[in-house]
């Protein structure tokens, strides 16, 4: 299962934070774990550059996306790998709202779009889209071209 | 909320600071959410509000139940709209707002219209929505358009059902299961998205029917598989066949193993490296058969991508532990990933180095992590620490190097956890090897000068107080272990007076300094320092025996601390003093039933409670209650509960055998499950053919046993004194029934008189052996002596495995393993296994036993038995060889 998506801003603030099957007193301790790793370890990263740890059993894969940093935690199946594809398909399609690398303005203000773009990739947990031509015509409601 | 909100142009780089939620609040945009209740909606203002209320919620917000309700109302208005964007965004906040049962119905029309409409996006749409919220009632009136949606020709819809039916899987799976057809359907799909949900799907529907999961990888790895998703999840379910068949086909080649080798050249890495991994985790795989993975594994080592490198070296460490020479060839792939920028991986990559390198390559590889050290999180350390470890135990040669870099780690800047690692490390190297002790005592010695952390500093000392005396001059501890008392908190300066005692006691030229020394602290604020001093002083100035004394400050405290705490809390003051000798030496009681009947319900114990931590204590209440039994003496040991009846009979009886010195009790804890009968006079008639040693000498009747209300009966047999007499023991239950009125629960008068016969029962070498475990086995081993020991070898015929030959061992002799040496690591050809124990007459009993497998399976054992009497070594010795 995918545990979380996280979104944060280079200072560590939540952009996004979207989490599946973590108990909700749990939440805030993964928050500045990962925030804390992100911190760690992010300086000088190129965008989109994967960085990976894992923590017991659970994997986490994170990257740098112009001014945001995205972290994708997961576990069992979604482990570094099937990670490593979740955060392609989320940087590739939040690239694709923002129609470049996102600025925290940007990202913000493209929120409501890149919600819905989320929405189409992870649904409880579960991988449900990978393709972000195709995500882009879902979130408007289009059926998929090759349909 | 007057702000401006998502412009029109996208270039805003010139405001980066301005944020569109700044200032942002939850009352008010609850009220700007009135606007969904406008007459005329505006599509965009609502999208914005919608996608405030989404912010908030991301952020952590949270809604009461009256606010989410509203909103959720509110939302309700907006299926009105015809706008995509909105209705979009309005499939989102419900789901967000997850509204409770009694608010669905609400929505449930209007989803129910998506659903079934021509549009396929809102069919999609609906449907993950209405799976979210939904309830069993409300599935079974939509499970029809599910199962449509499931063979959909659109892909989107087909795998919103699929994606359903995963998550209602685990709500409501007897609705989910009828779907199998339309699902196995939805595997041939030609869209490869759909084909990986409904694998994962079908696979979760039929994964306890064995052959179902067998025939569905057999029909799919010899077809297409569009994704390498689904690929991923295939080579997972074959995994999984190729274990649960794998004892079913001893001989011949492994089932599915081509198609896994096949899968190391597919296009997809996630599909070539899921692949390698399941090859390597594949149960007692051959070097033939690991070798073209982890060739592929090595290529991922130099891959440009970091997760795959990750991978790979992640596989490759486990690999390291079991297969150590089959990763060898990738060392030279893996010493370039020390310097990689990802400590993750430079991590895995050091501690697959140190369990693979050889003893030449030590040496560059400690200049190597030298410089790595200092640019890791603790917790990485930590684990690269543990590796050291381990390589200076395989290579103990190279102790200097390794004890050198410990001790220089130590002086760096860290956390508890990890000094706390280098230190345990320090201290069991000082163990194992004997010409490491000097200079890790030294080491030691020089980190409680400044240590910060009163844990590590006590426990340092405690072991300076062992290992010091014996070393050729322990005179130059002294110096450091008197600066504690000076410079130190309350709970260190206690550590120290003890560990300087200890010297005193060992070291006779010592002494009179010590006295010096330990007279000083009688003037020290704290009183726990000064009543150890006193105590120290009397001891060590007693004429008393040295052993005493010697015993008094080395002897290990044999009870569990548990124990003591509990008989400590029950001790009421009184004349008497508190004795220690009264507190229980058994480590645990098994609760449950030694497994004569599985399956069984346990019937409880009837009058003592039937907790664990008590039950000892209980017995020990129940049985002095009993004037037959009141002249027995101490109780040694009571066994946990044997089933002597199968499960599901009219009548369920266990046994606990009571050990004392020179008499066995067996309580038969009874129960009744008939409702219509009342058993009365209920005894246990045991005839002690079997067992030559024993003669019955009193036996109480239960009076009555109604339905459903556990009780006992006792038989207690005279034994010789101190002789762990062993038997069989055949046992009839011997009662008066009468039958009952069910509805006024009345018992007849007259009753019949019947038997019931009862499983066998057996007294056993290990009821006279209590499981007491010692805190450091090594030193009680050597302060045991060999005076007493008794070494033997023994062929223990083919076995399965050593686990097997190792517990079978541990359960004849009853004992406590110690220091976690009762695992065996899966694969291992040889393994050391040590037991402690009390024999009856409260003698110390301390096992090691050696194992050896060779090829067809045949178990060789030596073993060695320490005990303050040879007498009872012998008998360790005879227990073996008899059992």
């Amino acid at each position: 299962m995918i545990l979380a998506v996280l979104f944060a801003n280079s200072e560590g603030n939540i952009l996004v934070e979207r989490f599946n099957g973590v108990p909700a007193e749990e939440r805030l301790h993964w928050r500045s774990f990962l925030v804390k790793l992100g911190a760690d370890n992010l300086k000088g990263v190129k965008n989109e550059e994967l960085l990976v740890a894992s923590h017991r059993s659970v994997y986490i894969v994170y990257t740098v996306l112009g001014d945001v940093s995205v972290y994708v935690v997961g576990k069992d199946e979604y482990d570094e790998l099937a990670l490593a594809e979740v955060i392609f398909v989320i940087t590739s399609a939040v690239k694709d709202v923002c129609g470049k690398l996102p600025t925290e303005r940007l990202f913000l203000d493209k929120y409501g779009r890149i919600c819905l773009t989320l929405d189409e990739i992870i649904w409880k947990g579960y991988l449900e889209n990978t393709d972000k031509d195709r995500i882009r015509r879902l979130v408007r409601l289009k059926p998929p071209t090759e349909f | 909320m007057a702000q401006p909100f998502l412009k029109k142009d996208d270039d805003h780089d010139d405001e980066v600071d301005y944020s569109p939620f700044l200032g942002i609040e939850k009352g008010a945009v609850l009220q700007e959410a009135r606007v969904f209740n406008d007459p005329q909606l505006d599509p965009r203002r609502c999208s914005q509000v919608i996608t405030k209320l989404l912010y908030l919620l991301n952020q952590g917000e949270t809604f009461t139940k009256v606010e989410a309700t509203e909103v959720f109302f509110a939302v309700t208005k907006l299926f009105q709209s015809r706008d995509l964007g909105l209705r979009r965004m309005v499939y989102v906040i419900i789901k967000e707002l997850s509204p409770s049962a009694d608010e669905v119905i609400i929505v449930t029309s209007s989803l129910m219209k998506d659903m079934t409409s021509k549009t396929d996006m809102y069919r999609a749409n609906a449907i993950r929505v209405l799976c979210q919220i939904t309830d069993g009632t409300l599935l079974t009136q939509i499970e029809r358009y599910l199962k449509q949606a499931i063979v959909d020709k659109n892909p989107v819809v087909a795998s919103a059902a699929l994606v359903s039916g995963i998550h209602l899987l685990q709500t409501n799976p007897e609705i989910v299961k009828r779907w199998s057809n339309e699902v196995q359907e939805a595997v041939q799909s030609r869209a490869a998205l759909v084909q990986f949900h409904a694998l994962a799907l079908l696979h979760q529907i039929r994964q306890n029917d064995r052959l179902a999961v067998n025939k569905l990888v057999s029909s799919l790895t010899r077809g297409s598989v569009r994704s390498p998703l689904a690929q991923c999840l295939l080579i997972r379910y074959t995994s999984q066949v190729i274990r649960e068949s794998a004892s079913n086909t001893q001989t011949g080649d492994r089932p599915f193993y081509d198609f896994l080798e096949g899968c190391l050249r597919h296009k997809a890495e996630m599909v070539i490296f899921e692949a390698a991994r399941a090859i390597t985790e594949l149960n007692g795989v051959t070097s033939r058969e690991l070798t073209p993975a982890i060739t592929v594994l090595q290529l991922f080592l130099s891959s440009t991508k970091p997760v795959l490198r990750f991978a790979a070296v992640r596989t490759l460490n486990k690999v390291a532990m079991t297969h150590p020479i089959a990763v060898t060839n990738c060392n030279i792939d893996m010493e370039s990933l020390i310097s990689d920028q990802n400590r993750s991986i430079a991590t895995l990559a050091i501690t697959t180095l140190l369990k693979t390198g050889n003893e030449s390559s030590v040496d560059r590889l400690m200049k190597q992590i030298t410089t790595f050290m200092s640019d890791i999180a603790d917790e990485f350390k930590i684990v690269v620490i543990e590796a050291i470890r381990s390589l200076c135990l395989k290579f103990p040669l190279k102790h200097r190097s390794l004890m050198n870099f410990l001790s220089n780690i130590l002086r760096e800047e860290g956390g508890f956890e990890y000094k706390k690692a280098i230190v345990d490390s320090i201290v069991i190297l000082i163990r194992d090897i004997p010409e490491a002790k000097e200079s890790g005592l030294l080491h030691l010695c020089e980190f409680i000068e400044d240590c910060e952390f009163t844990y590590l500093s006590t426990q340092i000392l405690h072991f300076l107080g062992i290992e010091g005396p014996k070393t050729s001059d322990p005179s130059k501890y002294i110096r450091y272990i008197y600066n504690r008392v000076h410079l130190e908190n309350a709970t260190v300066r206690a550590g120290a007076v003890s560990t300087l005692a200890k010297f005193g006691a060992m070291v006779d030229s010592l002494k009179p300094r010590i006295f010096i020394l330990l007279r000083r602290c009688l003037f020290d604020t704290d009183d726990e320092v000064r009543d150890r001093a006193t105590l120290y002083l009397n001891t060590l100035g007693a004429d008393g025996a040295v052993e005493d004394m010697k015993e008094f400050l080395f002897g290990s405290l044999d009870i569990p601390l548990v124990n003591l705490e509990r008989s400590l809390k029950n001790y009421e003051p009184s004349e008497e003093s508190f004795d220690i000798n009264s507190v229980p030496k058994e480590v645990k009681i098994q609760p449950l039933a030694e497994k004569k009947a599985p399956g069984k319900k346990p019937t409880g114990l009837g009058g003592p409670p039937p907790g664990p931590p008590s039950t000892i204590d209980a017995y020990e209440k129940l049985l002095s209650s009993i004037p037959e039994f009141a002249n027995f003496g101490k109780l040694f040991k009571s066994s946990a509960p044997v089933e002597l009846t199968e499960a599901e009979t009219e009548y369920a009886v266990n046994v606990v055998k009571h050990i004392f010195d020179g008499h066995v009790v067996f309580q038969y804890n009874c129960t009744n499950t008939i409702p219509e009968q009342l058993l009365e006079n209920v005894t246990v008639i045991v005839d002690a053919s079997e067992a030559e040693e024993f003669a019955e000498v009193a036996s109480k009747p239960l009076r009555s046993l109604p339905y459903d209300s556990p009780g006992q009966t006792f038989v207690a047999f005279e034994k010789p004194e101190g002789v762990p007499a062993v038997g069989k023991f055949s046992n009839m239950l011997r009662f008066i029934v009468k039958e009952v009125d069910p509805s006024t629960g009345e018992a007849e008068d007259d009753g019949v008189e019947d038997e019931y016969q009862l499983e066998e029962l057996e007294v056993v070498a290990a009821d006279y052996m209590l499981k007491v475990g010692v805190s450091n086995f090594r030193n009680a081993w050597e302060s045991m002596g060999p005076d007493c020991e008794r070494v033997d070898e023994y062929d223990l015929g083919p076995r399965e495995n050593l686990a097997e030959a190792v517990n079978a061992v541990i359960n004849l002799l009853g004992m406590q393993p110690c220091e976690g040496t009762e695992v065996v690591p899966s694969n291992s050809r040889s393994h050391t296994c040590l037991l402690s124990g009390v024999y009856i007459g409260n003698v110390k009993v301390l096992v090691r036993l050696q194992f050896g497998i060779d090829g067809p399976k045949d178990v060789a054992m030596k073993l060695a038995v320490r005990s303050e009497d040879e007498a009872v070594s012998d008998a360790i010795h005879e227990i073996v060889a008899s059992g």
